[in-house]
């Protein structure tokens, strides 16, 4: 009892030290990077900053996002409308700001319902895959399942499902999930398949731990680096996906603020000059898919240890 | 022989998943809301006919005697026909599958004209313009929507400029189309000789094979460069520099190493354009397959949806199979 | 010994690599080494003594981020590290080649072993390629592989390892070099192969009236091959001799310990062994190898010894070298 109190005395003041230097190490190697590779500054700050406009968007922006005023319909940007008004007379700045409210939620949404299931799916079909019981049946069945879902022309296969669903968010939700889940599931089968191997796990197993306790508690902690790599870029492709939805007319609905719908809005006015309607909300886009896919690309180098090694040599 | 018996059991693979394919979009389509036989007749169309129209396609039936139907016919050829064009959706497909063809196949020409080259100088060189080039255009080209990219290309070339035609489908109204020989409308005017009818319809391809190119560049120039940069590092190219073999010779040992990823990465960004290309199509009002599948989702129009899925599959197959072929020839270690 | 100016000498060779957040890594302390027409050197080390970076800058081509920081290799009089890479090329593969380790990784997997090795001969010797390819399967000929016309168009991955290896002492040998470097080139092969290709090697450059740098972990190599023996130690050559001197009268503890290890008397290797845990990391300031030296004294702490010759053909690196007659 006294021992059991002296230790768990003694332990905080042990241990937060050293865990408190180690994190305190962490974030400035984490800044050290962002000094050298300033482009992953840039990726993290076009991400912060299309987030907390999504948040702030109501209060910020000059007019209602869906308001149309007919007495201004195509004002080239100037005075009053910074980036100039639409066919219907919307504000387009107010439109941009307040866009990704929903091209955001739809994507972060989609992408981690996908990771989630495909992550669930492929390190359970990873685990029991070349074991001679129903499960491994299952688990071959579930990889050429994930093969006939890949061979569908993907945006096609999009259109398709959020045409079953019906036209509403929770239903571009779900086709994102769909269309990105078997990324998920291979990942995250090979990397259990070559973890699975590896001797802990067999300790594990031989003493006498469940499947469900050493997969969650020894296998996908060390498997889940590359789908944490995979989940940025996944949300700026997913935002790609929903605007590219949105702009054959299967996604948000006009006036709903969505950078693909306001582009699809804005199509016949480019082609006879007013470029502005179009142009706008597509630059909003690429930022931000090019935001999401920098950061993507800087987690990929901080958690592979190699890389994060030679990145390290060039810091000194 | 080895090779033939190869590409049989590929085949023999390639059937189940075809069904499973089949089988799947069978189900989805027929769960998308929307009766085809209101919208075929109108909202005013008495019960009668409603029903009729029902019977004769086959409606009234169960699902699985419905879906077996349907693959009875798809072995036969046939894939039933769209209400929205009233024609076969075979003969739809012959017509505007080449015109999606004709166009990812020449944007991802040009693509890997721009991405190879850019890939291999990048992974030369560590440090630098190009290097930096190559680096923010991979991330630029996957930021950027096509569909986007298109409009502002139409409206540099068209609206402001006035180089290219309007944004209206493969050729001017005007001219008179080639006769249907390769289904690309450049190399058959090409091959008919007529001029008027090639510069109209290179003319139209010019920008949304622009489009294709510069985006789907950057995939490939990543590719090139992270290969190039292993292959570069690798043993076997340390070794030919220790045997003082020219650097150019070295180079060329190099990229020849690296060209299976290549291939790799094109065969994927075709069968993923096959669908995908589908809003570049739309831009230009191209008229292409893609374009054909997506107003059948839209407007329930269920077998167009289908049949460009499974002609989809079949095209996915043919260049996986010739990528094969191409990794037979470019790696000896596939031939044992 | 030998009046003819060496076709390899090392001067005072110093080679680091620099390190994030601390000092730079010494891989070659101060290397001095001569290798003369006709000889075959054996230089016998661990991983991690510095053989390989050795091999590399001899060539002049020190491994990124390292560098040489003194000293100088010069090759036939030529200072490979100073010349352009066209005129390095030029070099390389024709008068100076390298054995290497490994070769069915090594060599390039989409190339025929006769094209590889008539490459060679194309950009070296600038025949054609008609030429090129008679001379390439000479040489198959030459390395005795059996059935040479089919090994020709044999792919790396349809070789077996003996096989490779004797592919690459062919690449290595096709246009008379002047030096042969072999890095542990035979560490993968069977033992029977092993003393095969090496005895292949011999002769070869016997034949060809090459010298050679025979790098290698096995001391048993050397007293076969090598007319002298250099015994390297954490960037340093630690003892230098001819064969029959070395192994007649090993002199640095370091080298008795590798002679011990390979006997049958465990007393003996209990004698001569002392772990570098027990030890600590002492000696920075003294001799490198006195943290693992069963006979280090204060002295070897604080005072790193010199290289001292203690005999005309032997010279050793050790404050108190080690008195044997065996």
């Amino acid at each position: 009892m006294r021992l059991g109190a002296a230790t768990a005395a003694a332990a905080p003041g042990v241990t937060s030290a050293p865990a408190d230097r180690r994190r305190r190490g962490r974030l400035r190697f984490f800044l050290a990077v962002l000094r050298a590779r300033p482009i992953f500054a840039l990726g993290y700050a076009i991400v912060t900053l299309v987030v907390i406009t999504g948040a702030l968007a109501p209060v910020m922006v000059p007019y209602g996002p869906m308001v149309a005023d007919p007495n201004v319909y195509l004002q080239p940007p100037g005075a009053g409308h910074i980036l100039g008004t639409d066919g219907t007379g919307m504000d387009i700045f107010s439109r941009v700001l307040s866009a990704p409210r929903i091209d955001l939620t739809i994507a972060v949404l989609g992408t981690l319902l996908s990771a989630t299931v495909g992550t669930a799916i492929g390190a359970l079909a990873g685990y029991y895959e070349g074991q001679r019981t129903w499960r491994t049946a299952l688990s071959t069945f579930v990889m050429r399942a994930a093969d006939v879902l890949q061979a569908f022309p993907v945006f096609v296969f999009a259109i398709a499902l959020v045409a079953v669903f019906g036209q509403s968010v929770r239903s571009i939700v779900l086709a994102i999930a769909f269309v990105n889940a078997p990324i998920y599931l291979r990942l995250m089968r090979s990397q259990v398949l070559s973890i699975r191997r590896l001797r802990y796990v067999e300790a594990a197993y031989i003493a006498g731990a469940s499947d469900l306790g050493i997969l969650a508690r020894h296998v996908i902690p060390n498997a889940i680096a590359p789908v944490l790599a995979q989940l940025s870029v996944n949300v700026g492709w997913s935002v790609l996906l929903t605007a590219g939805l949105s702009f054959v007319g299967a996604g948000v609905v006009a006036p709903t603020p969505e950078w693909g719908s306001m582009i699809a809005m804005g199509f016949q006015n480019v082609v006879t000059g007013q470029w502005w309607p179009s142009v706008f909300p597509g630059i909003a886009l690429g930022l931000t898919v090019f935001g999401f896919a920098l950061v993507g690309a800087s987690i990929e180098v901080l958690a592979d240890p190699a890389r994060r090694r030679v990145l390290s040599g060039t810091l000194g | 022989m080895s090779l033939l018996r190869y590409i049989g059991r590929r085949i023999l693979f390639v059937v189940p998943q075809l069904l499973g394919i089949i089988l799947v979009s069978f189900f989805l389509v027929k769960l998308i809301p929307g009766d085809p036989a209101v919208m075929m007749l109108g909202p005013t169309a008495s019960q009668q006919s409603l029903d009729e129209l029902r019977q004769k396609m086959g409606f009234t039936q169960s699902l699985p005697r419905q879906l077996l139907h349907y693959l009875h016919d798809v072995v036969r050829g046939d894939l039933g026909t769209s209400w929205q064009t009233t024609q076969p959706v075979t003969q739809d497909l012959f017509q505007r599958f080449p015109a999606t063809l004709e166009l990812i196949s020449f944007g991802l020409l040009l693509a890997i004209a721009i991405g190879f080259p850019l890939g291999v100088a990048a992974a030369r060189l560590k440090q630098g313009p190009v290097r930096k080039f190559a680096d923010y255009y991979g991330l630029l080209a996957g930021a950027m929507p096509d569909f986007w990219l298109a409009l502002v290309l139409i409206y540099i070339f068209y609206t402001k400029l006035n180089w290219s035609p309007p944004p209206l489908g493969r050729i001017d109204m005007a001219v008179v189309s080639p006769p249907t020989v390769t289904g690309s409308m450049v190399i058959d005017s090409l091959l008919a000789g007529d001029w008027d009818a090639l510069s109209s319809s290179f003319g139209h391809l010019v920008l949304p094979v622009l489009t294709l190119g510069l985006i789907n560049a950057g995939p490939i120039l990543k590719m090139t460069q992270s290969t190039m940069e292993r292959t570069l590092a690798s043993d076997f190219v340390r070794y030919a520099d220790m045997c003082g073999l020219p650097r150019r010779v070295v180079l060329r040992q190099a990229i020849r190493a690296a060209l299976p990823s290549v291939v790799t990465i094109v065969s994927v960004l075709y069968g993923f354009l096959i669908g995908g290309a589908v809003l570049v199509e739309i831009v230009f009002s191209w008229g292409g397959a893609g374009q054909y599948a997506v107003q059948g989702v839209l407007n329930a129009d269920i077998n167009p949806v289908l049949g460009f899925v499974v002609f989809s599959a079949i095209v996915s197959l043919v260049i996986y199979l010739m990528v094969d072929l191409l990794y037979f020839a470019l790696d000896p270690r596939t031939r044992t | 010994m030998n009046a003819a100016p060496p076709v390899l000498d090392v001067a005072n060779l110093w080679v680091g690599y620099p390190s994030y957040r601390s000092e730079t890594v010494h891989a070659l302390r101060g290397i001095n080494l001569q290798v003369a027409a006709g000889e075959i050197v054996g230089l016998v080390g661990e991983s991690g003594s510095g053989k390989t970076t050795l091999a590399r800058a001899v060539m002049g081509l020190v491994p990124e981020p390292g560098a040489i920081e003194r000293g100088q290799v010069l090759f036939a009089g030529r200072n490979l590290a100073a010349l352009d890479d066209a005129a390095r090329r030029a070099v390389l593969g024709r008068e100076l080649v390298m054995v290497i380790p490994n070769p069915r990784a090594e060599l390039n997997p989409v190339l025929t072993a006769g094209r590889q090795i008539s490459n060679v001969v194309l950009h070296h010797l600038g025949v054609g390629r008609r030429e090129a390819d008679r001379i390439a399967l000479d040489m198959l000929r030459a390395v005795r592989i059996p059935d040479p016309e089919r090994r020709f168009a044999a792919y790396p991955h349809e070789l077996s390892g003996g096989m490779a290896q004797r592919v690459v002492i062919a690449i290595a040998l096709v246009c008379s070099p002047r030096l042969v470097i072999s890095d542990d080139a035979t560490s993968g092969l069977d033992v029977t192969v092993q003393s095969q290709v090496l005895e292949l090697l011999q002769t070869m450059v016997r034949e060809k009236g090459a010298a050679a740098l025979f790098i290698t972990r096995d001391l048993a190599i050397t007293a076969h091959f090598c007319t002298r023996i250099a015994v390297i130690y954490a960037g340093e050559i630690v003892e230098i001799a001819t064969t029959r001197s070395f192994f007649r009268r090993p002199r640095h503890p370091y080298s008795i310990m590798l002679l011990a290890a390979f006997s049958h008397n465990p007393a003996l290797r209990a004698r001569w062994t002392r772990s570098q845990d027990a030890a600590g990391d002492a000696a920075v300031a003294g001799c490198s190898f006195a943290a693992r030296c069963v006979r280090c004294r204060p002295l070897c702490l604080t005072e790193p010894p010199s290289l001292r010759a203690e005999a005309a053909d032997h010279a050793v690196r050790c404050h108190f070298p080690v008195d044997t007659a065996a």
